[in-house]
């Protein structure tokens, strides 16, 4: 493997001309009347977010700004795919006793995530563990690069994960995910743990549903919890994402090339893509425009284009492992968000592993790190603190 | 009622730079190796085609050979939308006794569909019956209006046509859709026959899944019913089709406007987004790049634009009126085309209505009229000529 490079973003003058003569030309739709989100991103929000984007917004300053992170690029092989160029986040703490911690993103999101975080895992006190932090760009994403080839299932992500983890010198690590996150750290932990993942943290608990046959008591404690009033809150909540909000999933799962064309090649279509995921996963986050567009911009000048981050959803709806609760015998923490987008019952995710840590929180959604990020860090230190139920899992690294 | 106004496609010299700048500045995505058709439209389609449309296509010369069509607009008032101007083709038969028949398109369809079949449908003949035709373009299609306010269901375009064809003198007359053809044009006869509407022919026959306490017996058919090899293939194809090629429609039904930014703003997003069906749909239709590229331009070059063309998915299914098979008295007619998307089973669909016509097909898809145009006629006027099972439902109209 080659040893790490330091690296900065640095877009080329080109690619922010490009930009600029497509929002020039940018041709809008027209709208439904009183439409608000209904049926989709509103037209008011997508032309003021495209004017801003072509006159105002500033890559040069954003980039400035992301360039102040620690980012580095690595070559690592993964078997049957070859080697790949992966971007990632890399700080460590200076509490020597600091726990490796692998925070992996999803989609829309990218390794923007853990900016704001990032300080607060890596903060150093005697009131609470600190972790060393990797966050990596799914390859695809931001300028890690893709992968060209048919088949490139979970396990690869954590093979992937394993050796990057490995090669920066942690041997033993715990993992923090959500969104695509969520399956990929905990396949991590499943092939790897816990030899090397001593424990898995996730803020979007999921798994399958049971079937009457194989589980019956399961199934019917997820019938009876459907009718509490929280459970029915929640169902509720589930059932309009899965029947109004999963469009998106089943382009990307299905035909991701064809949505490709447009995402690549629109600036104002990748936003309406995304932002319209921005407003509805998030907790009523107060999205400034130029926040919106720095998230959208990665997407835009990433490394292998808008098109190679939604391949995911093909690759893991094919293998099946798109909605699964991986099965892992290490410790594992749940977060809990009100706004996140389904949500599953609390007895079928106990069943599934071996969940040590369970936190409810009022406010938040889909993004967790983002929009709610001491909410975020102040679970997993309750998690890996002094007296957690996953204290000292990493061998000579109590966190102090 | 405004009466006809004759109508010549003339787009702008302005719009037809604008379509050339957005393609010279065509950004293109990556592609996973020999993935050919799997995640969508491939790269090199889409890549040559791009390239004619930049160079070479003359939509000029394609807009001219539009033009010889008989085309007309005509604003036509629906109860609670207003005014609605409608673009249309009409062509009367030399045959004085011929039938006239409504012939309603779907997505991503267009007046187009009709192209093939209109001077085979008019011909006269002391052989087979003869047919005024009437083709509208579906509001927000090509160069009708696009509807603004929210609820426009099946019902509004049942009214539309019907005062439309009512306003070209014919006051009694026949049917045939594909599509959303089918379920208009059947809607349109449930609401407006025996009266108006007098028989029905579709080349998507579909129906909602029967549910077993309603109909056990027409059930208990589909199930026991042994499908011949051609149907069983047919069925085949149609399961294919529900698992892998309805992102699209996920996406339409729930955020159309969405998906909109990406077609109003992207001619290669358009491209992909519709020529990935083209092909799909039909049965090894051989597609020239210029027809392909005069396909999409309708679309691009149209009055209300891409997006609204999508929002009749959102309307239909909010409505329920999606997959169903309207319940309507008039005789109705039934093709079979192998290549077509869905195969709904024939006891099924005949307990819905009066099925007097059947005929199943050796070649074609789901662009029936523009495959197989002789074998769609060779239907029509089985079924409507002297012999025929709908012979003679519309008064004074033998079709001779």
């Amino acid at each position: 493997m080659t040893s790490e490079e330091p690296f900065k973003i640095a877009v080329s003058d080109d690619d922010l001309a490009l930009l600029k003569r497509k929002l020039d030309d940018t041709r809008l739709p027209d709208e439904i009347n009183a439409a608000e989100w209904t049926y989709g991103a509103p037209l008011a929000d997508i032309k003021r977010l495209a004017n801003r984007w072509k006159d105002g917004y500033d890559w040069r300053t954003h980039e400035r700004k992301l360039n102040a992170l620690p980012m580095f690029t690595r070559t690592i092989a993964v078997d049957g795919f070859g080697e790949l160029n992966l971007h990632y986040v890399h700080q460590k703490s200076a509490a020597k006793g600091a726990i490796p911690l692998l925070i992996v993103h999803g989609w829309p999101g990218s390794f923007l995530e853990v900016t704001k975080v990032l300080p607060l895992l890596t903060a150093v006190s005697a009131d609470h563990p600190s972790f060393h932090v990797v966050a990596p760009n799914l390859p695809g994403y931001a300028w890690s690069e893709a992968v060209l080839k048919k088949g490139f299932s979970a396990k690869h992500y954590a093979e992937l994960f394993n050796k990057l983890m490995i090669s920066l010198g942690y041997t033993e690590y715990v993992t923090q995910g959500g969104d695509w996150g969520h399956v990929l750290t905990l396949t991590t932990a499943s092939l790897y743990g816990p030899k090397h993942v001593k424990a898995s943290h996730t803020n979007l608990p999921m798994c399958e549903p049971p079937e009457f046959f194989k589980n019956p008591i399961a199934l019917l404690k997820c019938l009876i919890w459907s009718f509490t009033s929280d459970g029915r809150k929640k169902t509720a909540v589930s059932q309009d994402f899965f029947k109004n909000g999963m469009g998106y999933f089943a382009e990307h799962s299905t035909k991701p090339q064809t949505l490709g064309f447009s995402l690549a090649d629109s600036p104002v279509g990748l936003l309406a893509w995304i932002y319209e995921k921005l407003v509805a996963w998030t907790g009523a986050y107060p999205w400034t425009d130029d926040e919106v567009l720095t998230w959208v911009s990665i997407f835009w000048f990433s490394r292998a284009g808008p098109a190679a981050s939604i391949r995911i959803y093909y690759e893991l709806s094919l293998s099946g492992e798109v909605i699964v609760f991986p099965k892992t015998t290490v410790p594992v923490g749940l977060s809990f968000f009100p706004e996140e987008v389904a949500h599953f019952p609390k007895a079928l995710l106990r069943s599934k592993g071996n969940i040590v840590f369970e936190s409810e929180h009022e406010a938040g959604g889909h993004f967790a790190a983002y929009e709610q990020p001491e909410a975020l860090v102040g679970d997993l230190r309750k998690m890996f603190g002094k007296s957690g139920p996953a204290a000292g899992v990493v061998s000579g690294c109590t966190g102090y």
